[in-house]
């Protein structure tokens, strides 16, 4: 008897406390919000008092050491302007979390916005035009960022974003691997040279398996593969599709191909999961060459036990790929104070000699012409090759697709082509099927 | 005096009235009432579309795909969860430190955070170096692609539902057997019953209210099922883990589409009430209650 009434006892106890939990689990990020609310809501509204803005940002690890650091920096710079700035997930939890708090009225003032949603926030009015701050009292050159990153820039004429942590894709290789092999270690140059290479470097079996070739089967490569075929994703007013084509199942036929005959690995996991895996692989020298962003390239320089060469994605019909990363955008519900302030931030973590210390420190591109010609620039880039890749792959580059509706889209893209890659679909048929969603997400 | 007495009872349950208006009724009204709207959270006008959300909703391939792992994942993990939690009762019903032992150890998977959990589970399941398919391994069974396959994921997760619940349930089984007056199978045993009809006219009859309980609580927490999904598989390979609640996260939160979102947690909360009317319905008749 005395025991069971201690069981009891135990269960409501652990019970409570378990409700408690799983309540909190989806009120939880609410919350997060209200104590950002607070913070915006009280900054300050009368003119020469310092003003607190909130910036979100979404790079983890070390790249967001790097961020925050940038943000004392400014905050102990100047007295005006307070920043306060929060890791708020991936470039997906990033997204949900701004969309939630913009329903509630705690947004932030500043946020980092992944490029291909740039559209979706901007289409729903949530984006404040930058235009008038670039061209007043405070303004910048706007002519001195990079042309090729304001692609995801632009919304009906309004200047929506500025360019920050921006990549391309690069094909990471591992020199030493590639040198024992034989072969070149400067890396393919064609498809048909990485499938090649892939073959003589794959090998083992069990825990002692390597292979030449792992790239997450993400949106953002299958651009880059379907540009270098020749296609397009979206028509450049983005009302249509464009991937249905033999263009666009090239691509998928390319690592159907190489995983079946296990010269490629295909990382496990979901989005970011792969890719973290692949980059693993990679350094563990499990697999010889990788596709993944620039963003990683110092990270993998650290890590990395040998020599690690970058270099183009292998072209088909020519080079291509597009530019990724995310770009700075100002929340239009914020009070003018808070806009001034914010922006005052925006153009500071843009300047020139702070882009490119952001990309010494990260390996993302910098975004500004001038600090392309910069001292540190040249002498990095003399000193480190490696990081002057993607600035020169950038003649082949194009935007990400601006639509509002390619957040969803891109999401079907992802699950045929996986279907796929598992063998239950043909690429025709499985694009056929995501063009179709597709056409109606467009309109 | 009259009205005061007549208000009393009003005053004492306002607080927990508030509550439960507030946080209860005010959202699911809310909910309903977007449901019939096209709204993108940010828009100041949200846009009254009538039923075509939920039109929208039954002619979208990937939904009844979604419901129906929805279902099969909560049939899965309840059956599973509860039948197992039963044997493990009538095994460990019994004193002893040993036992005591196995029912903590059973227990402590319920009170840790799922969300954590989940990042183990996902190394546990690696296709290549995962500790599972190297357990597979010794035992002389092929590997298993786990998470990264269509076919087994969604089992994948039944496994971690199972093994979070199964201890909770055990507990409240054993709770449940200790609750049976010793008399009835004092009675029995003199009666030379067998072991078997013991368990089916005494101990299972008995029982049967907090099984009903179980299974209640079991399914309706199975239909909500997010946390894993969200952190494990993200509703893949190819949309076979992708479950209801999931799926609403994705549109409210990701596609910038609150009404079709809010129409798919109307379908939820429906099903979610219908199940329990059946289950107090239909199936509480055959529960007995003392």
């Amino acid at each position: 008897m005395k025991k069971q009434s201690w069981i009891i006892a135990a269960l409501t106890a652990v019970s409570m406390l378990a409700g408690c939990g799983q309540q909190a689990q989806p009120a939880g990020t609410s919350a997060d919000h209200a104590s950002h609310g607070a913070g915006s809501a009280d900054a300050g509204a009368i003119g020469g008092q310092k003003v607190t803005i909130d910036f979100w940002y979404s790079l983890g690890g070390k790249n967001g050491e790097i961020v925050k650091a940038m943000v004392d920096e400014f905050n102990q710079s100047q007295q005006a302007v307070e920043v306060k700035a929060t890791y708020q997930g991936n470039y997906y939890d990033n997204h949900a979390k701004v969309l939630a708090a913009l329903a509630t009225n705690t947004q932030p003032d500043v946020t980092m916005v992944e490029i291909a949603s740039i559209a979706a926030f901007a289409d729903a009015g949530a984006l404040e035009d930058l235009k008038p701050f670039a061209e007043g009292q405070n303004g910048t050159d706007m002519q001195d960022y990079i042309p090729g990153l304001l692609g995801n820039s632009y919304w009906q004429d309004k200047f929506v974003a500025l360019p920050f942590n921006r990549s391309t894709p690069l094909l990471y290789v591992n020199r030493d691997m590639l040198k024992k092999a034989g072969l070149n270690p400067e890396g393919p140059k064609t498809w048909d040279e990485l499938r090649e290479f892939s073959k003589k470097l794959s090998q083992g079996k069990g825990d002692a398996q390597t292979w030449g070739f792992s790239t997450p089967i993400d949106i953002w490569f299958y651009e880059a593969l379907t540009f270098q075929a020749g296609g397009e994703i979206l028509s450049e007013d983005g009302k249509q599709v464009k991937f249905n084509d033999d263009k666009g199942t090239a691509p998928i036929q390319f690592w159907s191909d190489m995983i079946k005959e296990q010269s490629m690995k295909m990382p496990p996991g979901e989005k970011y999961d792969a890719w973290d895996v692949a980059e693993a692989d990679f350094t563990n020298q499990k697999v010889g060459m990788i596709f993944t962003s620039t963003g990683s390239l110092n990270g993998i320089l650290e890590k990395a036990k040998f020599d690690v060469g970058t270099a183009f994605l292998p072209a088909k019909e020519s080079f291509g790929v597009p530019t990724g990363g995310a770009n700075l955008v100002m929340l239009s519900k914020s009070t003018p104070e808070e806009k001034a302030g914010a922006w005052a931030f925006m153009k500071w973590l843009t300047e020139s000699d702070r882009t490119a210390k952001f990309s010494k420190e990260t390996g993302y591109m910098p975004v500004r012409t001038s600090a392309l010609e910069s001292e540190p620039m040249k002498s990095l880039y003399a000193e480190k090759p490696q990081f002057k890749v993607a600035i020169d792959q950038l003649q082949y580059a194009k935007p990400r697709p601006m639509a509002p509706g390619y957040k969803e889209l891109q999401e079907t893209i992802m699950s045929e082509i996986q279907r796929t890659i598992l063998g239950q679909a043909t690429p025709q048929d499985a694009l056929n099927k995501a063009a179709e969603k597709g056409q109606k997400l467009l309109k | 005096m009259r009205a005061a007495e007549k208000l009393r009872p009003y005053l004492f349950t306002a607080p927990s009235m508030l509550i439960f208006w507030l946080f209860f009724l005010y959202p699911i009204g809310y909910m309903i009432y977007l449901s019939f709207t096209s709204w993108n959270m940010i828009h100041p006008v949200k846009e009254f579309v009538g039923l075509e959300n939920y039109q929208e909703l039954l002619a979208d391939p990937d939904f009844h795909q979604v419901m129906s792992n929805t279902v099969l994942y909560t049939v899965l993990s309840v059956l599973i969860a509860l039948g197992l939690a039963l044997v493990l009762a009538l095994w460990l019903n019994r004193s002893g430190w040993v036992y005591s032992m196995m029912q903590g150890a059973i227990f402590s998977p319920y009170i840790i955070s799922l969300v954590s959990v989940s990042l183990l589970w996902l190394w546990l399941m690696d296709p290549q170096y995962g500790l599972l398919n190297w357990l597979l391994g010794l035992i002389g069974l092929p590997p298993s692609p786990w998470l990264s396959h269509n076919d087994t994921a969604i089992y994948a997760l039944v496994l971690v539902s199972v093994w979070k619940m199964v201890g909770y349930n055990t507990l409240v089984c054993i709770a449940g057997l200790q609750s049976i007056p010793k008399e009835l199978h004092e009675a029995a045993q003199l009666d030379k019953a067998s072991v078997w009809s013991e368990f089916w006219r005494i101990t299972l009859p008995m029982l049967s209210p907090t099984l009903f309980f179980l299974l209640v609580v079991n399914t309706i927490s199975s239909f909500q099922v997010f946390d894993t999904v969200k952190i494990m598989t993200q509703g893949g390979p190819v949309n076979s883990t992708n479950m209801l609640v999931y799926y609403i996260f994705e549109y409210g939160f990701e596609f910038f589409k609150i009404g079709y979102a809010s129409a798919a947690g109307v379908v939820l909360f429906v099903l979610i009430g219908l199940m329990t009317v059946f289950h107090f319905l239909i199936l509480s008749r055959r529960v007995h209650y003392r």
